[in-house]
């Protein structure tokens, strides 16, 4: 009885000092290693279709039976077996589910000291929900790109993203586009579309769609049509700024005293853009012996078809109105020589002077025949040859002259050829065709039709003309854009108006290169600034939107640089400045 | 007597001088006028009336050194009283029209050495002023004068408010004077003359003084760029000529003033006549006048404002006022230093086009003559008004006499 009970807690103290912790079998006297199981892939919440293999050896490698193995889950939740013997071939065995978070999940083996880790890799579930990731509720300019792509996240049941799930794009409302109907969810789950926005104002929604589940989600974006200022440039008030002629992304800018400056607003040359103009060269051209300095009002940048020159710049000064508006005027047409833009040089003058003394005001010009059409006030309207060289006095270039009006009822403000006539909208008459057969200019059809107010600038373009007009005449205020129908032998027919309130005068008025955008400039009120009509119908443009500048516009011109529509503004002293919007979304 | 003898003279003359009068002196006014003025020469077929304070002045004088040294300074608060300016047809200037603009805070701020050298310069009387203050050219400030309302001339005729520097001499009966000034006209009550234009422009006076209180002066004055403060503009050639009598209780004045503007691109002339007559405690005057003046583009938010900055040398024509006013003062104080002086005063006014341009003024006020009257009272305190602008002259030769014309000649 001593004996056996010796033998026995002899046996139990070497047990026990074999034991781990666990107090299954002895410290340190197991190896692991795995078996099967390792490394498969499958759904999240699913059971590993390979059960884990545990094999337990003794320290010198041979398979113990009987040995307890505890299991558990390290990582990725789910469940596993929680614990399981050993065989006769020293396998124990457990049966892994995965958790519902995708991506690698682990459990292990735990035996004494000894432990070995399965790794199973869980994938999304297939998709059964999608919401919005990214980009909704922007707002841009109309027929824009929205800068943020709109993105659908594609999740599985718990909510897990979902790669590769083909998403569905549909334009909703506004009449945009998106970049592609459909996209695939990438490893995050998310499929992204960019919209390019309608071209009215107002919602633009996009849905998306999964096949598969049910329902859909709709993106929105609002398309704003507003002009956007991308600069204001302070000008010299010497008197300020009067004018630009913007071409080939050079931007001149006629600014009385302070000359004519030119700034690179896209050209390259100096680097510079719309929203950086960067000056390239400036001069001021002489005062011709006329009171108050060079008067640098208007210009024209001529490129001439005939000899592929770029090389004259005519110059429009206006000096003082002798007797007033409406009777006198002075001032020359100056040529410079812009050949080397960062030194221009005055070469070459006109000046209708003498009995017949007058002052230029607007230009237009028949490149291909080198003729220079422009306005001269009481003067009318010349014609002059600027063929070849241009030096010192032009005088001889004279084609001919005409006051529309005749004398005392001339007072022309600017000409515009357009299908083989010449318009001109005088101060006084009105509006006018002129015959240019022969370069000889002779009255066709039309003046007379303003009665009511003064005429002011004019732009003609889609067989339709627009003439502004100014000041205070006979109890009304100059806040009219005439529209005129060129009819089928140019004649203008006086067809609608429009009439803007809170404003003195229609300063400029311009069409787009595309013909769909009215623009004109306005001063004088609480609506001085830039006005945008549509010519969706040419006879009756619609309003779409205004920029308003309180001290006023006194001209205003398009320029398309880069691909994108911009407004050229004289904003008007106090604070004179070149200002420069981005009308791209009033012309999409 | 020896340049030596005339320079003793000259040191010990000065406490002679002042003894004369208490050395150094000083003196203080203040000048305002409660008016209301209905007319019917208003922009839009229609009739105003107003009810403002006008002309609120307050004034110092003060000299030394035997009156070789004196200070000169206005101070006027229509900034705060005619901040939209004061009904009156046919004024116009400093970006009003139809309204009489208000003058700057610091209206005068003059130091003056009437008699510079003293007997140093024997017959001659050599005499030089500096400060901001009126430009020695054409007629006395208005609101010294006898009718309430400014007129039409007041651009044409005087020219103040500028940095001044000036000089002159008197010879008996003769003084000459001449001056360096800014061109620039003042852009608000609050505004300095443009520092860096000082010395642009340039006066000369001649004045011939035969008796006491009657005179005659011609002048003219060269003043670039007015309009436009940075020195764009056109500039301006400026001529008067006029005969003033001030003796006993009349009063009376004539003159005739032109002003060419860059060679005579626009003309604006002027004559105008004025007397006063005064007996018990009445005071009537009357005045003709007949001045043109440049029509500008009006701002839509106010028809009686015109662009400033100007943007280009053009104008929409000229008009030719003529206006004739009659009117009577009372003096209700006459032995008081509180002087309290109602006065009613009515005006004729005519409008016509001269020349060539756009603005009609027939539709533009709807009619082309009218009406002007003003019911006030002339209050005021202490010093009276002086003609101002006549910094050379001393005492007992018009300037500075305080002479105040609804008193005169009691």
């Amino acid at each position: 009885m001593i004996r056996r009970y010796v033998t026995v807690v002899g046996t139990a103290v070497i047990l026990a000092a074999a034991c781990t912790g666990d107090g299954s079998s002895p410290q340190g006297a197991y190896q692991l290693s795995i078996a099967a199981g390792d490394a498969q892939t499958d759904t999240v919440g699913k059971t590993l279709p390979v059960v884990y293999d545990v094999l337990v050896e003794d320290s010198a490698g041979a398979p113990v039976a009987g040995v307890v193995v505890a299991w558990s889950v390290t990582g990725g939740g789910g469940t596993i077996t929680a614990s399981s013997t050993t065989d006769g071939a020293g396998i124990a065995r457990a049966t892994r589910t995965l958790g519902t978070v995708a991506g690698t999940q682990t459990a292990k083996a735990v035996v004494g000291g000894a432990s070995i880790t399965f790794t199973a890799t869980a994938l999304a579930g297939p998709p059964t929900q999608h919401s919005k990731n990214a980009g909704d509720a922007q707002s841009a300019a109309a027929g824009s790109v929205l800068p943020v792509p709109f993105a659908v996240l594609v999740q599985d049941q718990y909510g897990n993203p979902v790669e590769s799930v083909t998403v569905n794009w549909t334009v909703a409302s506004g009449g945009g586009s998106v970049s592609a109907p459909s996209s695939k969810t990438n490893g995050s789950g998310v499929a992204r579309v960019t919209l390019t926005l309608g071209p009215d104002a107002g919602p633009n929604g996009v849905s998306a769609s999964v096949p598969g589940i049910t329902g859909g989600v709709t993106f929105t974006a609002t398309a704003i049509v507003q002009p956007l200022l991308v600069k204001s440039l302070p000008i010299t008030e010497n008197y300020g700024i009067h004018d630009m002629y913007v071409r080939d992304g050079l931007a001149f800018v006629f600014a009385w005293n302070t000359g004519v400056l030119i700034y690179d607003v896209g050209n390259g040359i100096m680097v510079g853009s719309p929203s950086n103009p960067v000056l390239v060269g400036d001069v001021v051209t002489s005062d011709g012996s006329i009171v108050g300095g060079a008067a640098v009002h208007n210009g024209w940048w001529f490129h001439n078809p005939v000899t592929s020159e770029k090389k004259y710049l005519f110059v429009g000064q206006e000096g003082p109105s002798f007797g007033g508006i409406g009777t006198g005027s002075s001032g020359l047409i100056h040529v410079v020589d812009v050949s080397d833009l960062r030194n221009p040089q005055e070469v070459a003058f006109f000046h209708k002077a003498g009995s017949d003394s007058s002052g230029t005001h607007n230009f237009w010009m028949d490149e291909s025949r080198q003729i220079l059409y422009a306005a001269y006030y009481n003067g009318g309207v010349v014609a002059l040859d600027v063929s070849g060289t241009l030096t010192g006095n032009l005088a001889s270039r004279l084609i001919d002259s005409i006051r529309p009006g005749g004398a005392g009822n001339t007072y022309v403000w600017g000409v515009q050829l357009y299908n083989g006539s010449l318009y001109a909208s005088d101060m006084l008459s009105g509006f006018w065709q002129l015959d240019t057969t022969g370069a000889q200019l002779t009255v066709a059809a039309g003046g007379n039709n303003v009665p009511e107010r003064f005429s002011s600038d004019l732009w003609v373009a889609n067989g339709y003309a627009y003439t502004g007009t100014w000041g205070f005449r006979g109890g009304n205020f100059g806040n009219a854009v005439k529209v005129w129908q060129i009819g089928a032998g140019g004649a203008p027919i006086l067809v609608d108006s429009i009439v803007t309130a809170d404003i003195v005068t229609v300063s400029d008025v311009e069409v787009s290169d595309d013909g769909k955008l009215l623009m004109f400039s306005t001063e004088n009120g609480t609506n001085a600034g830039f006005w945008f009509y549509r010519l969706t119908d040419p006879a009756h443009p619609t309003f779409i939107a205004k920029y308003l500048v309180s001290s006023g516009v006194h001209t205003a011109t398009f320029a398309r640089i880069g691909g994108k529509l911009y407004a050229f503004g004289a904003k008007d002293p106090s604070g004179a400045a070149l200002i420069i919007l981005d009308v791209s979304s009033l012309d999409p | 007597m020896t340049f030596a003898a005339r320079a003793a003279l000259f040191l010990i003359g000065a406490p002679a001088l002042a003894a004369q009068r208490a050395d150094p002196w000083i003196q203080w006014g203040a000048h305002g006028i409660p008016v209301f003025t209905q007319t019917n020469i208003v922009p839009g077929d229609r009739t105003l009336g107003e009810l403002r304070i006008v002309q609120p002045v307050v004034m110092l004088h003060a000299g030394a050194l035997g009156d070789h040294l004196r200070l000169m300074a206005a101070v006027n608060f229509e900034k705060w009283t005619l901040r939209h300016g004061e009904l009156a047809p046919g004024s116009w200037g400093e970006s009003f029209v139809d309204r009489r603009h208000p003058h700057t805070i610091v209206h005068e701020l003059m130091l003056s050495a009437p008699d510079l050298l003293g007997p140093l310069d024997g017959t001659l009387e050599l005499f030089v002023a500096a400060g901001k203050g009126f430009v020695p050219f054409g007629t006395d400030d208005p609101m010294s004068r006898p009718v309430a309302r400014f007129p039409v001339n007041h651009h044409l005729s005087q020219v103040l408010e500028r940095a001044v520097a000036l000089a002159g001499v008197r010879a008996g009966p003769i003084t000459l004077e001449g001056s360096v000034f800014n061109g620039d006209e003042p852009l608000s009550p609050s505004s300095w003359p443009a520092w860096d234009r000082f010395g642009d422009s340039w006066s000369a006076r001649l004045t011939l003084s035969p008796l006491q209180g009657v005179e005659a002066q011609g002048s003219y004055a060269w003043i670039k760029s007015p309009e436009n403060r940075p020195g764009a503009g056109l500039d301006d050639a400026k001529t008067s000529v006029s005969a003033r009598w001030e003796r006993g209780p009349t009063y009376a004045l004539i003159e005739w003033a032109r002003t060419s503007v860059s060679h005579d691109v626009f003309i604006y002339r002027t004559v105008l006549a004025e007397a006063a007559w005064s007996f018990d405690r009445h005071r009537p005057y009357l005045r003709f006048e007949r001045s043109e003046r440049p029509e500008e583009e009006r701002l839509f938010v106010s028809r009686f404002r015109t662009r400033r900055p100007l943007f280009e040398n053009s104008i929409l024509g000229v008009t030719r006022w003529t206006i004739v006013t009659v009117g009577n003062g009372v003096d209700l104080t006459p032995r008081s230093p509180v002087r309290v002086r109602p006065f009613a005063e009515a005006s004729y006014v005519g409008i016509v086009k001269v020349g060539g341009g756009v603005f009609d003024p027939a539709p533009w006020y709807g009619r082309e003559r009218g009406f002007a009257v003003s019911i006030g009272v002339r209050l005021g305190g202490g010093m009276a008004m002086p003609r101002m602008g006549r910094y050379g002259f001393p005492s007992g030769h018009g300037m500075p006499k305080h002479v105040d014309h609804a008193s005169e000649g009691r």
